[in-house]
């Protein structure tokens, strides 16, 4: 065949003024789009939403075998080195042993303690567990789609965590997906409490692995090793989740966090009803359906509270032999988790 | 050769963008400038026909999986097609060579543009690391991803005979 001889078979050149006059017309249309991006344009956002509602069962097809074969990877890894890891996990059950005990003391002291002081119960929260089916990647945003949406009661605004500590909250909530703003995104900002002393400050994501430490008050005393968790001050997050530990010098402080942001699998969404989430809701709430409804208004899949003794079994909150990590990382014993558990255990 | 096949296997390499592979953070743009890139050797590939809409449309359903501003991987990937059709008009097709030079400046460009553009947007000056890290490996990887779609297309040549003797569209 004449083509077989060379694939780079050279073609006769020409110029056509239609073909000069579409690529005109679409180079326009990508600047439209990227302005009309910008600004937020609704229309936008909304055609978004509903084609990421409708590609989420061929992105979720197309995740199955990647994730499969992640696993086996990681599995192949770890029976590489069990006897090691045995050893470690032996010495740590040991070191462990011993914080359960320091922990359940605590436990009673506090109980103790709140009971004299008449302490009103803080809400539990509620969580819905689900799986990461598709990744974020380029300049702009550091994301995950995961495969529980508004039938599951999942709203704008409710945080998300893994096993490990916090991963990000939630941004867009479709039907059946949500996306999941990560901690590194240029957009996120979280504010935190570092160390013991517990000083204020703002973690904010650089698209790098790890965040920034802003807005630390003059003279702030931090180390490296020192523990970071959500101050809830912003009104959206509870207070005392797990973010990450501090790395750096002085000036130019890091956090370093807890959880893979980068091979994300299994993660839980809080939810946390605060006035901040409800104020910022749309007015279109009537529709149970709507962006943003509160998981009460939505029939399909509610939250399974921890009184309840056999929650019905449901994408969102059927057992997960991941929910023992998940509850480590807020410091849980049920379905639902006290805020003050999640202190506690940062304590 | 069939329109479909290219535009069918960009848009495979699309969906592969959208996947938990579990990549570091400094990796997250080779997968987006490997689309890009396969546009451009369609485009630069003689008896190919990836139209510049196709290439439009396939760039915003990477922004649209990767959840950035819409029309910034339709930009870029437009951009590459228009620089395949001219690395033709400039003979430039017939040699492996000639082409992984032109994609070479062609993505170093990509990445300053894409760059500027994303830090325009964000009204602030993003990490230059992982874009150029991903114009590198772009640029190491250009000939498997040239040799795979060579392969495609004689597959799609082996079953549409006639079609290799089509001019472009």
């Amino acid at each position: 065949m004449r083509g077989e001889r060379s694939p780079f078979r050279r073609r006769p050149s020409r110029w056509r003024g239609p073909v000069e006059l579409l690529s005109f017309a679409l180079y326009f249309l990508c600047a439209v789009l990227l302005v009309l991006s910008r600004i937020g344009h609704g229309l936008l956002i909304d055609a978004r939403d509903d084609f990421v509602d409708l590609s989420a069962p061929l992105l979720e097809a197309a995740s199955t075998p990647v994730i499969l074969a992640r696993h086996g990877l990681q599995r192949v890894r770890s029976y590489a080195g069990a006897f090691a890891e045995i050893d470690r996990l032996k010495a740590e059950n040991e070191e462990l042993k011993q914080w359960e005990w320091r922990a359940k003391s605590l436990e009673r002291k506090v109980d103790h303690l709140r009971s004299l002081l008449n302490a009103v119960d803080e809400p539990a929260l509620h969580y819905a567990t689900g799986s990461v089916i598709a990744d974020a990647r380029g300049p702009f945003l550091r994301s995950a789609l995961i495969n529980l949406g508004r039938d599951n009661g999942v709203r704008i605004g409710y945080a998300v965590i893994n096993g490990d500590g916090l991963v990000g909250r939630t941004v867009d909530a479709g039907a059946s997906v949500a996306r999941v703003l990560l901690l590194n995104d240029l957009n996120s900002r979280i504010p935190v409490l570092v160390g013991p002393a517990g000083v204020r400050a703002l973690a904010s994501g650089d698209n790098s692995a790890e965040l920034r430490l802003d807005f630390l008050p003059d003279g702030a005393q931090l180390y490296p090793g020192d523990e970071v968790y959500t101050s809830g001050s912003d009104g959206v997050m509870p207070r005392g989740l797990r973010v990450g530990v501090v790395k750096g010098t002085s000036g130019a402080y890091k956090v370093k966090p807890h959880a893979e942001l980068s091979s994300l699998d299994a993660v839980s969404v809080l939810f946390f009803d605060t006035p901040a989430l409800t104020a910022t809701d749309p007015p279109s709430l009537a529709d149970p359906r709507a962006l943003s409804a509160t998981p009460e208004a939505t029939p399909a899949a509610q939250p399974a509270p921890a009184a309840q003794p056999a929650p019905r079994p449901t994408a969102a909150n059927e057992p997960n032999p991941l929910d023992s990590a998940l509850k480590q990382a807020v410091g849980v014993s049920s379905g639902a988790v006290s805020t003050d558990e999640a202190q506690a255990v940062q304590q | 050769m069939s329109a479909i096949l290219p535009t069918l296997s960009v848009l495979f390499a699309v969906i592969a963008t959208a996947v938990p592979w579990g990549l570091p953070a400094d990796a997250t743009f080779i997968l987006p400038l490997v689309v890009v890139m396969m546009v451009f050797c369609w485009r630069a590939l003689p008896g190919v026909t990836l139209s510049p809409v196709a290439a439009v449309l396939l760039g915003l359903l990477t922004d649209v999986m990767g959840g950035g501003p819409l029309g910034f991987w339709a930009l870029l990937a437009l951009i590459a097609s228009s620089a395949g059709t001219y690395s033709r008009v400039f003979g430039a097709d017939h040699e492996l060579g000639p082409l992984w030079l032109i994609w070479t400046g062609l993505v170093a460009g990509l990445a300053c543009f894409g760059w500027l553009l994303a830090s325009a947007f964000f009204l602030r000056w993003i990490d230059w690391w992982p874009i150029a890290f991903g114009a590198a490996a772009s640029v190491a990887l250009f000939p498997v991803v040239l040799n795979g779609l060579l392969w495609i297309k004689r597959s799609g040549v082996r079953q549409l005979p006639h079609a290799s003797y089509r001019g472009r569209v």
